[in-house]
């Protein structure tokens, strides 16, 4: 969870307007986490670093323009997606969609011709919950399945979950629309819940 | 009559309450029969919060260190300009 939402937002904005240099490395280290998450729907890991660097350097100046009729994470987060849309732009390169099915295979795969389950979930997690949360080994299996899903659908997960932007913002950041975000984020949901069945039954990752 | 299938594609909508009164009803109704899909959903439910309570993206520290070095910088020629 960030830690920006516990600060007074404006109070950051008015120390990033006036240039002081703790203010810029707080923001630094609270926004840039979620900076990249949108910047690799778009890119590889290098450029987007090379993205929300550039971005950082150019909000030293733009900062002064920012009216507050957004927040500010999601006025970084759309700097971000226009500048990596320019990069792809330049480079002559469409990002590529694929939407499709709402079932993830894992999970499609576990139904009798009916409709039926033929293979039902084994195990109820909740019941696990605690230990669940602050299982260490668990934690990383989450942070490598996470970084290895599919790009659109890691971002989107990432902004509407892990970042807590509304729907509307992240379909606005991203340019997809709310049914595409729907499918998205769905996908990205059942890969995890595979994960830690799997998790649970074998206790490896 | 929906089936467990269905359940399973309208599951994440369901607990983002994203449903239609209709659809909320019928998966309702379901999971009162159903003790597989109960199941299910509690562990999708589960799954999302065990990705809402992770902090994704770890931004290691030398590259931190350079974006604050790049604001430095920028802050600087905007000191002077
Ligand atoms: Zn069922």
């Amino acid at each position: 969870m960030q830690t920006a939402q516990s600060i007074d937002e404006s109070d950051l904005v008015s120390a990033l307007k006036a240039g002081e240099q703790r203010a810029f490395h707080q923001a630094v280290r609270n926004y840039s986490p979620g900076m990249l998450a949108v910047a690799r729907y778009y890119l590889d890991r290098s450029s987007a670093e090379d993205v929300v660097q550039e971005t950082w350097v150019n909000v030293v100046e733009a900062i002064q323009k920012f009216e507050g009729r957004s927040g500010l994470k999601t006025w970084l987060h759309r700097i971000v997606a226009n500048r990596c849309k320019n990069r792809l732009r330049t480079a002559n390169r469409e990002v590529s969609s694929e939407f499709g099915e709402e079932l993830e295979p894992g999970i499609a795969d576990r139904f009798q011709s009916g409709g039926r389950w033929a293979t039902p979930p084994k195990l109820r997690f909740e019941e696990h919950a605690e230990s669940l949360m602050e299982n260490e080994a668990l934690s990383d299996c989450l942070d490598k399945h996470l970084s290895a899903l599919p790009e659109q659908q890691r971002s989107a997960v990432m902004l509407y979950e892990a970042h807590q932007h509304k729907a509307e913002d992240v379909c606005n950041i991203l340019d997809i629309s709310a049914s595409n975000l729907r499918v998205l984020i769905h996908r990205a949901r059942q890969k995890i819940y595979l994960m830690v069945e799997d998790f649970q039954e074998t206790g490896e990752c | 009559m929906l089936m467990c299938r269905d359940l399973a594609r309208i599951g994440s909508d369901y607990i983002d309450g994203q449903l239609g009164a209709t659809d909320a009803i019928s998966v309702k109704m379901h999971l009162l029969m159903c003790r597989d899909c109960r199941s299910f959903i509690g562990n999708l439910r589960e799954s999302v919060r065990l990705i809402r309570g992770h902090s994704d993206y770890r931004m290691d520290e030398e590259y931190a260190r350079q974006l604050d070095n790049a604001v430095d910088e920028a802050l600087e020629s905007r000191g002077r300009g």
